[in-house]
């Protein structure tokens, strides 16, 4: 018997690390489902990809609880909502036996308010068994449709479960999907990974899924998500975070926990960065003129 | 007399011929290789006291000259709340 001085596989400690927070979550009363990689159903997973880190959508609420619980037991903050990404929809954890984990407050793409995405996809759960443990999941349709708007965030990837989820997928499980992204109001993203976005050219999220399914630079990146923020002063709140440093990127990049001169340092760099890409845009548009 | 079987709060991972075992939610994890394997599945298949005598069967071994070896492994699954 040995313990964890040797290797893990991945998919193990994967495994290990949903039935980790979900004992936890159960524990303490909190609603988690378990959604991408070891807990997708098969049928929605190619290759039985079990994905490089555990995710999981915490009723809205319960965020704070669980953030405090995974602390105590040894998960240690690696990315936080704010920094995280650029939709702050989600956290990051790491622990010493377990890897990885994002804690997921909502899921991009979504307009309907978390807590009653987050009622929906609870309404309609299953039970699966990860590691011996009674694990929590989203039905078989929000499956789809949570890889489906996870989809539509990765640019120029090649997306096996979409396929699987959507175009070999039957009539019936189609409409089944299509309903379900009414009832979430996902409808810019969802066609975004399905590749009618064109068709929501008036939406006022539209610009955002065109540079998440697409790419684009920073610049474009963050114009898209101040057009997207409903109404002018979320706007703006995102404005102003354009200029600020993402600090736990930096961390990450220097493999230290950055000094006020880096900050300082990183925050001349952005805007110079930002400027750059502007002239490359103004370049871009005079050779094809 | 009843066997073991895995404590309450402990999770699982058959994976490549090799058993992964871990108490949640804090861990660590254990790997049962082989022979340490073997006496995990067999104390959870039947009762604990033929154990040692199914284990020396499975591995052409006398009883006796295994029987500490069992015990005092069972004892320390027990012991770290993997098995009860």
């Amino acid at each position: 018997m040995s313990e964890s001085q040797v290797s893990v596989p991945l998919p193990v400690r994967l495994r290990f690390g949903h039935a980790a927070v979900q004992h936890l979550a159960r524990q303490i009363g909190v609603d988690i489902l378990h959604i991408k990689g070891a807990a997708v159903d098969p049928s929605l997973r190619p290759g039985n990809y079990a994905g490089s880190d555990v995710d999981v959508l915490v009723r809205p609420e319960h965020v704070p609880a669980l953030d405090r619980a995974m602390r105590q037991h040894g998960w240690r903050l690696y990315s936080t909502f704010e920094y995280g990404s650029p939709f702050g929809h989600a956290q990051t954890y790491i622990h010493d036996a377990w890897g990885f984990i994002d804690l997921h407050r909502y899921f991009p793409g979504i307009r309907l308010e978390p807590e009653r995405a987050f009622d929906v996809f609870w309404s309609d759960r299953q039970e699966i068994e990860i590691a011996a443990v009674g694990c929590l999941v989203p039905g078989l349709a929000a499956q789809a449709v949570l890889l489906l708007l996870n989809a539509a965030r990765a640019p120029h990837q090649p997306r096996p479960d979409v396929s699987a989820a959507w175009r070999k997928a039957s009539d019936e499980q189609r409409r089944e999907i299509e309903r379900l992204v009414g009832r979430l109001h996902a409808e810019v993203a969802f066609a975004a990974a399905t590749g009618t976005l064109e068709r929501h050219r008036d939406a006022r999220d539209y610009r955002l899924w065109k540079v998440a399914s697409e790419g684009g630079s920073r610049t474009e990146e963050w114009w898209a998500r101040i057009t997207a923020a409903p109404g002018v002063w979320a706007g703006l709140r995102v404005a102003a975070r354009a200029p600020l440093v993402n600090v736990d990127h930096l961390a990450h990049r220097l493999g230290r926990i950055p000094r006020r001169r880096d900050i300082v340092l990183e925050f001349i760099r952005r805007p110079l960065r930002a400027v750059l890409e502007a002239a490359r845009a103004i370049a871009r548009k005079a050779v094809r003129r | 007399m009843n066997g073991y079987r895995p404590g309450d709060d402990v999770g699982i991972v058959d994976h490549e011929e090799k058993l992964y075992v871990a108490a949640l939610p804090d861990g660590p994890i254990v790997v049962l290789d082989g022979i340490s394997a073997l006496i995990w599945d067999e104390a959870c298949a039947g009762p604990r006291e033929t154990l040692v005598d199914r284990v020396a069967a499975l591995t052409t071994a006398a009883p006796e000259a295994i029987r500490a070896h069992v015990d005092g492994f069972v004892a320390d699954l027990v012991a770290r709340r993997l098995l009860q």
